[in-house]
This record gives C-alpha cells, sequence and structure tokens, in this order.
C-alpha cells in the first residue's frame, strides 16, 4: 500500500515539474532560454512576432510576449523586430563596436534602442540609449550609427552599449506601411551590423 | 511491469495539466505583477499618472522605449455598472490610447495623432446591451496606456503639458 502511494506520489511530482518546466521552455520563459529568437517572421537577422498584440496569438506567444513585451501593440499599430546577433551571426556584446547601417523604414515613425539581457535597459548615464527617425543626424535614407561602450571620438550618431553585456536592439516602426505586414521580406531593408572591432583583438 | 501502469498514466494526466495550467495563467500572473508593480509605483487607480521620462533609473516595465511619453491609468470594473471615461489632449504627433486586459492582451486601441479622443470603457459580461460606441473590456481590471512621440527632453515636457487635459475617471450609476 505504501509502495503504491509512493508511487503515484512521485508520478504526480514528476509529471507536474515536466509539464511546468516544458511550458516555460517553449514560451521562452526558462532561465537562459533566448525567447527573443522565437518569432514568426525573421528579415536579415531581425525577428518579430506578427501575432503581437492579437488575439489570435497562440498561448506560446502570449505567455512570451507577457514576460518580454509586455504593452506591446497589435502590428496595425506598430510592428516590433529584435536583433541579437551581428551579420557574422555572432551574438552582440558590450566589449565589441559596431556599425549599424540602415535607410528608409516603412513606417510614419521609427526608433532604435539597445536592451540588456533582462530586457532592460542598461544602466548607464551616457543618454545614448536609441536613436529614432528625428534623431539621425545623415542621410535619413542612408544613415550609419555606432553601436559601441565609449562615446565616439569623432561626431557620429552612437548608441551606448556600456553596462549592458550580452544586449539586443529593438526596432519599433509606429504605423507601419500595409506592404511591411503583408509581405515584411519584400518591403523592409533592414539595418545591417557590421562588427568593427572587440576588446582584447588585435586590430 | 503492469503496476507501473497506472503511475505512467497519472504522471502523464499530472504533465499535459501543468504544462496547460502554466500557459493559461502565465499572462495573468505576469499581469498581476506588473499591476502591483505599477501601484508601487505610484500608478494611480482611475486617474493618469505620467511617470518620469524613461531612463535606465526610473524605467518600471520591460522594453520600455526612451523615446515615448507614457501616461498610465489601472483600472477596476468590479462596480456594477461602472462606465470608465477615457479622454486624451491634442497632440501635434503620434499619440495612441492603449488597452491591456488582465491576460496583457492589448484589446483595443485608439491612434489620436493630431487631435483629441474620447471613450467609454465598461466591462463586458455578456449580458448588458450597450453603444458600439463604448469598448467592452474582457476582464474587469486592466490598463490604459497613452504614447506619445516625444524622443527629446523639450517635446517630453510640451507632452507633460499636454497631459493635463488627459482623462481616466469611474463613472457610476
Amino acid at each position: 500500500m505504501m509502495g503504491t502511494i509512493i508511487r503515484y506520489s512521485l508520478a504526480l511530482i514528476i509529471g507536474s515539474a515536466l509539464g511546468l518546466s516544458s511550458a516555460l521552455y517553449m514560451a521562452g520563459l526558462w532561465p537562459g532560454a533566448k525567447p527573443l529568437d522565437f518569432g514568426d517572421v525573421e528579415v536579415d537577422g531581425w525577428r518579430s512576432d506578427f501575432a503581437i498584440g492579437s488575439k489570435s496569438a497562440d498561448p506560446y506567444t502570449r505567455a512570451r510576449v507577457a514576460r518580454h513585451g509586455l504593452l506591446a501593440l497589435a502590428k496595425s499599430e506598430a510592428v516590433y523586430f529584435t536583433r541579437t546577433t551581428d551579420d557574422s551571426g555572432d551574438l552582440l556584446r558590450e566589449e565589441c563596436d559596431y556599425r549599424m547601417v540602415g535607410g528608409k523604414m516603412p513606417a510614419n515613425w521609427w526608433s532604435i534602442t539597445l536592451y540588456d539581457a533582462r530586457s532592460l535597459l542598461p544602466m548607464n548615464e551616457d543618454k545614448a540609449l536609441s536613436i529614432d527617425a528625428t534623431s539621425i543626424t545623415g542621410d535619413p535614407e542612408n544613415w550609419s550609427v555606432l553601436i559601441a561602450a565609449q562615446p565616439p571620438e569623432q561626431q557620429v550618431d552612437w548608441i551606448s552599449s556600456r553596462n549592458a553585456g550580452k544586449f539586443d536592439l529593438t526596432l519599433r516602426l509606429y504605423v507601419p506601411d500595409e506592404a511591411l505586414i503583408a509581405d515584411p521580406e519584400a518591403s523592409f531593408t533592414s539595418p545591417a551590423i557590421e562588427r568593427l572591432s572587440c576588446e582584447g583583438e588585435s586590430q | 511491469m503492469k503496476r507501473w501502469l497506472g503511475p505512467l498514466a497519472t504522471l502523464s494526466i499530472a504533465a499535459i495539466a501543468a504544462h496547460w495550467a502554466t500557459l493559461h495563467y502565465a499572462p495573468s500572473v505576469i499581469m498581476d505583477r506588473a499591476l502591483l508593480a505599477l501601484k508601487d509605483r505610484g500608478i494611480a487607480e482611475h486617474a493618469f499618472t505620467t511617470p518620469e521620462r524613461i531612463t535606465p533609473q526610473t524605467q518600471a516595465v520591460v522594453r520600455s522605449s526612451p523615446d515615448l511619453f507614457y501616461s498610465l491609468c489601472r483600472y477596476d470594473l468590479s462596480q456594477e455598472g461602472a462606465v470608465l471615461d477615457v479622454t486624451v489632449g491634442q497632440w501635434p504627433d503620434y499619440q495612441s490610447l492603449s488597452f491591456f486586459d488582465e491576460a496583457t492582451n492589448n484589446f483595443a486601441t485608439i491612434r489620436a495623432t493630431g487631435r483629441n479622443a474620447q471613450t467609454y470603457l465598461y466591462f463586458d459580461d455578456g449580458e448588458q446591451n450597450r453603444p458600439d460606441s463604448l469598448i467592452p473590456s474582457p476582464t474587469k481590471r486592466g490598463l490604459v496606456l497613452i504614447r506619445r512621440l516625444a524622443p527629446t527632453q523639450g517635446t517630453f515636457r510640451a507632452a507633460q503639458k499636454v497631459s493635463e487635459a488627459d482623462s481616466c475617471a469611474l463613472k457610476t450609476p
């Protein structure tokens, strides 16, 4: 009798743990998982969940968005793309400097913001954690931004990665063009991210 | 072998139930914690609260944008017949009014670029006949969020000034 109780108790505990952990993992909520690598749209390494904010979002997407995109808008109002790697496929990190190059965006207004691994703005006082359509100083159809932990020596647009560790970039496109929603791969030329150098590397 | 069939079936059922329950309740638990955190940070119920400009030091919600002015209002429509009267002031650039239920769903958004706007929110219990102009909230509690494009300190101050015309008021019978 005691053996039966133990077997059923163990089954309950192990089953619950398996169910809980598999749900957390599949929804991108498991510690160490990379929830931003999920998504149903990818354009040159920039990933997006077009199901965000919609009632049709599956439970996995809803759980993931609730944790990492809380209070995000539906795609008719805003589209969010996130990039975690440079053009070589390596993770973006504070120890490296990058050049991001882009052009005209398919939306009324756009911004690109840097977040750390906890989905928070990194703790620094550089006041350089994003760029947007109104702050770009170069040609709006062919702009360039330096992403680095230290301010640039020359006068160029800069996003600070100081104290960010491994980070990602979120591109917000407000009031996106209909073509972007219909066919993102065809209508969106995404910003490229070239790694310039890394700490400890010979130039 | 036979004596393990029952425990194996129990393990499978427990795993499926726990998997489903985790996914089902995760958004509600996350939103509940977020609402609590916002309350602790001084976000009022039935009134818009404008936090400070988003910086690493002031951020309260993950992935907030430093280029936007946010104004938040927590609501609770538990009282029978209660309606939330929401107004946003006029802003020359992009602004929107978005509504989120207790499960984090963005169930309605009003874009009000270059104009002001007013709407009403009620709890949709499936039994009331309400005019189409009212917005039904799927849950009794939730959050209203104003976003205004304000990427500089100057435009943020201007958005703060405009926010004096914003209101989020509970009307009861």
